[in-house]
């Protein structure tokens, strides 16, 4: 499969995340705030949508379209730093009003906020790299 | 600031998963961003962890995603009524907290981004990844990631909105 045609589709995701209020900053203000549920309404659909898709998907027991394989429906593992982490990049979602998707569609809008937290998202991944350098030189003395 | 088109939550939302869905019905992808960033470290330093596990190939399907979404972002001004404004507002609610100068303004935004980048590895994905995707497989640790996601939102904005502005 080609990841050129991931061109195309980063571009339709973009534009629905523009539409969906996601490149909103205020819209997180107010979500977090319990104020206006925009996104709750956006994450809640979508997940819901995903769930009855995904059974659908399971039940027919369909193939990628591209390339016709099993589709896989493994989720993400549970690790210890979860939990930890999870909270601390929602302090950070809080706070930039923006999540690693959007800040990119919000650049392209000409939010030019989105240019400080797309740099601190390559720091921070680039910070975690580093950490699990220095956690393997320690594993194996 | 650029003022968009912005359709209700539900259609909003249903859109976002009917996405969801069909990238991994066509591809076999499940929805995912912030891996993406780590490709980007991965083809930009030669740190060891970005060139293992997940990051063997760092010019994968990810880096073409994340090239798409601004353009996305831009299509869905130009669509909208109103022009393509450059600004580094934050519109009303952040820019009535923030600090007017743009160097204590990027500092937050930067600061903001390096949590997020950092939480996202720890929590093995971001609110496409363990939301989005995650929550439709109805997988539990993601599950537990968004309610974190959660958490820690709620606590900034009230410390932000409520206690410090």
């Amino acid at each position: 499969m080609s990841k050129y045609l991931f061109l195309p589709m980063g571009i339709v995701f973009g534009f629905i995340l523009s539409r969906a209020g996601a490149t909103t900053y205020d819209f997180y203000a107010k979500l977090f705030l319990l104020q206006d549920l925009q996104l709750l309404w956006v994450i809640g659909t979508a997940a819901l949508v995903g769930v009855i898709g995904v059974f659908l998907l399971k039940r027919t027991r369909a193939r990628t379209l591209i390339g016709k394989e099993p589709i896989s429906f493994e989720g993400k593992p549970y690790k210890k730093t979860l939990i930890g982490g999870s909270v601390i990049f929602g302090v950070g979602w809080g706070l930039a009003g923006a999540c690693p998707g959007t800040a990119l569609a919000m650049l392209g809008e000409g939010k030019l906020g989105a240019l400080f937290t797309i740099s601190g998202i390559l720091i921070g991944t680039w910070i975690y790299g580093l950490l699990q350098n220095d956690d393997a030189k320690a594993a194996t003395g | 600031m650029t003022e968009v088109i912005v359709w209700s939550g539900f259609i909003g939302g249903l859109a976002v998963g009917l996405y969801g869905l069909i990238q991994l019905f066509v591809t076999g992808k499940a929805l995912g961003v912030s891996t993406g960033y780590g490709n980007v470290c991965g083809l930009s330093c030669a740190t060891p962890y970005f060139h293992s596990g997940e990051y063997k190939t760092n010019h994968s399907w990810r880096i073409w995603f994340i090239v798409g979404l601004p353009l996305g972002g831009l299509i869905a001004v130009l669509t909208s009524p109103g022009p393509l404004v450059l600004s580094f507002s934050l519109g009303p609610m952040y820019d009535s907290i923030f600090p007017a100068a743009l160097w204590a303004k990027g500092l937050l935004l930067t600061a903001g981004g390096v949590l997020m980048g950092l939480g996202a590895r720890m929590s093995g994905g971001c609110t496409s990844g363990h939301a989005i995707a995650g929550l439709s497989l109805l997988n539990l640790p993601s599950l537990l990631a968004s309610a974190g996601f959660f958490v820690g939102g709620l606590l900034i904005a009230n410390l932000l909105f409520r206690v410090i502005g």
